[in-house]
């Protein structure tokens, strides 16, 4: 009986001792060196120049246009991860309306410059249950075409950057001029070789250059033409009207054209030019290298050198 | 000595039937002012921890209860609802963080709390298994929730219709599991949670379906005039938020003025959450700052009244007890002088017989003893559990 007695106290002692014991990882990730992700090539680019070696700069691998992208269930642990997540704005990553993330981790870079952002127009509408007549309209999101936009851009990784490092707050600044010196550089060579073409009518391939067409006053029209699409019939008809009232001679396109497309145009008596906007990470060279390789494709385009 | 001892016991358990009844009398006596009392400190004890770690609530003015216990709980009636554009006015502020609350809807009887990811990292909630929910669509569900349906990361819940007969009500959205929380003894335990977006995918204000502009979906257009696309009924809307289909689920309207329950209002410091209680006291801005310690005192207060009633009640029954079991033993006595007399002829001194009546009332205590610190350990163990019951009616 004394020994019963004696199991039951313990057992109750036990009891009263008893303490909840969780388990599982922290929220909270600790990596040695701050992780910045960007959502485009051109913010990667300037990320990268201004923080030098201090920051883990990142770009998650996107097959295509960065624009265009979804992050998939395996993006989503780098993208929480992130100390910093450099975005372009504008409406640029769609990606945000459908993704989880910590908001204070976020740096929009054309926050401060919603001023400057132009608004898309054509913008179809559609009706469907109660909620009557609506539409999906957007902002042109190719800000770093005009490179004083992209100076801003740079500026606002600049002062994300020292708010998360602030010990290197300086070297930052430092860095940052001379980027915002090259894009000071870049800005006149493109209005060199724009002057020449102010009171040209041009053809965008793709609703892309608005910021470029604004900056350097560009008499241009869009098209929703694919470089790696053939267009259809429709297509021609509608750009052959167009260049009755447009007559363009020079048509830009975000990437080379297929040839019979190239040669087709050619016969209406329209050149192809290819520039890219780098939104990706281009196979060789830099940021900088792929503008040099734009304005030599406009100079060659125009029938003149750089 | 110990022959007194040992006649003690053998008698008690001779009678068995008189003894447990005996036993279960004291037993009760002792336990029932004890459990009401621990039913109640422990009960208020996880009420006030849960409501002491939630700074301030900001809620749409109404029934204060009914906001602190949904928010803290996920349980009682739906409070009325605020715009997502207070979230944004406290962070706008600069005095505060915001965390967004949405408790409309259920999955299978659980909740399905609508938030962001500031919600775990501010109820210091880990991870058992899997990942943060990150994409629209997907869920992290609560330990209790995971063992009792039997699921985790890669399975499937639908949020559930709020009622049945609603055709042009609430579809059922089926979600993706892609995290179990480590159990923390609370009522997150008990609940599912989704990005707020994801809840008012729920609630249909957002949703996605075929890109009207497509030619594929030309069997879904009633017409086409001067840019304007209208759907007829054919318009195929997807109810499963997928990596094929979640480019094409959009939400109508400002968002910032689609529904929340409640903001949680995360302060630095106390000059700031005065200040920001300063700025909602005005019946103008039809919003209430509450602070749930505060609320929920108040209905402790009357927790412990009632308690203090019960308890004296029980008392009285007690004393009642008290009385019945000295009769039931002064009787007993009465009835075994003959046997006694017998031990007393035996040889037996006054005091062994007095020994022998003192261990089997010692007997009898002790077991209730035992038998009230099992119940009190039962009682403590549960209690908890039983409060947030009670608050779940």
């Amino acid at each position: 009986m004394m020994k019963k007695l004696l199991f039951w106290s313990v057992l109750i002692l036990l009891g009263a001792c008893e303490e909840q014991v969780t388990d599982g990882s922290r929220l909270d990730d600790h990596v040695s060196k701050p992780l910045v992700l960007t959502s485009n090539y051109p913010l990667y680019y300037f990320a990268s120049e201004i923080a030098g070696d201090v920051v883990n700069v990142q770009m998650p691998d996107i097959d295509g246009d960065p624009a265009m992208w979804v992050p998939g269930a395996a993006d989503i642990p780098q993208l929480q991860a992130a100390d910093l997540i450099v975005i372009n704005g504008a409406g640029y990553e769609s990606w945000l309306a459908f993704t989880s993330l910590d908001t204070d981790r976020l740096l929009d870079t054309t926050e401060d410059i919603q001023d400057l952002l132009l608004p898309i127009e054509s913008a179809t509408l559609h009706q469907h249950g109660p909620e009557g007549e609506h539409s999906h309209e957007s902002i042109a999101f190719t800000t770093w075409l005009d490179p004083q936009i992209a100076i801003e851009q740079a500026g606002a990784i600049a002062r994300g950057l020292s708010a998360l490092v602030p010990a290197q707050a300086e070297a930052f600044e430092t860095r940052l001029a001379l980027l915002e010196k090259r894009l000071d550089e870049l800005d006149g060579s493109f209005e060199q070789v724009f002057t020449n073409l102010k009171n040209q009518p041009l053809v965008f391939s793709h609703p892309i250059y608005q910021y470029l067409q604004k900056r350097y006053g560009l008499n241009a029209r869009s098209l929703h033409w694919e470089p790696e699409t053939e267009p259809g019939t429709r297509d021609w008809i509608d750009l052959g009207n167009l260049l009755r009232e447009h007559p363009a001679k020079l048509m830009i396109w975000e990437a080379t054209p297929l040839d019979t497309v190239r040669e087709k145009l050619v016969h209406m008596g329209v050149r192809s030019v290819t520039f890219s906007p780098a939104g990706n990470q281009p196979d060789q060279g830099d940021y900088f290298m792929v503008m040099k390789d734009n304005l030599l494709q406009l100079s060659v385009g125009m029938g003149q050198k750089q | 000595m110990t022959g007194a001892f040992f006649l003690g016991w053998r008698y008690l358990r001779y009678h068995r039937l008189k003894s447990l009844v005996l036993l279960a009398s004291v037993s009760l006596m002792m336990f029932l002012p004890t459990a009401t009392r621990l039913l109640v400190a422990d009960s208020a004890t996880a009420l006030t921890a849960r409501a002491q770690a939630t700074p301030l609530l900001l809620g749409e003015r109404g029934g204060e209860l009914e906001l602190v216990l949904n928010s803290l709980y996920f349980h009682a009636e739906q409070p009325p609802q605020l715009p997502y554009s207070a979230l944004d006015d406290v962070e706008d502020s600069g005095l505060a963080d915001g965390i967004p609350l949405y408790t409309r809807f259920r999955s299978r009887g659980a909740p399905i709390v609508g938030t962001s990811l500031d919600y775990f990292e501010f109820r210091n909630l880990q991870l058992a298994d899997g990942r943060m929910m990150g994409l629209l669509g997907e869920a992290v569900v609560g330990a209790n929730v995971a063992s009792e349906q039997g699921i985790g990361p890669g399975n499937n819940l639908v949020s559930s219709p709020e009622t049945v007969f609603d055709l042009a009500g609430v579809y059922p959205l089926k979600m993706r599991v892609v995290g179990v929380l480590a159990r923390s003894g609370s009522p997150d335990d008990d609940a599912v949670f989704v990005d707020v977006r994801t809840a008012w995918v729920i609630q249909g204000l957002g949703h996605g379906h075929e890109d009207l502009a497509q030619g594929k979906s030309s069997g879904s257009v009633l017409s086409r005039a001067q840019g304007t696309i209208t759907a007829n009924a054919a318009l195929k809307q997807f109810n499963e938020i997928t990596a094929e289909n979640i480019r094409d689920f959009h939400f109508h309207g400002d968002t910032s003025g689609f529904p929340l329950s409640a903001v949680i209002i995360v302060p630095p410091d106390d000059k700031s959450a005065t200040l920001l209680r300063g700025r909602y006291q005005n019946h103008e801005s039809g919003y209430q700052v509450l602070v749930p310690g505060e609320v929920l005192d108040g209905l402790l207060e009357t927790v412990f009244t009632i308690q203090n009633y019960i308890i004296l009640g029980l008392m009285m029954l007690s004393l009642a007890t008290i009385a019945v079991v000295t009769l039931v033993f002064l009787l007993s006595q009465q009835l075994r002088r003959g046997e006694f007399m017998t031990l007393k002829r035996m040889g037996a001194s006054r005091g062994f017989v007095a020994t022998l009546i003192a261990s089997e009332i010692g007997f009898v205590l002790l077991g209730s003893l035992v038998m009230t610190a099992i119940l009190s350990w039962v009682t403590r163990h549960y209690a908890t559990e039983f409060l947030l019951s009670l608050v779940a009616l």
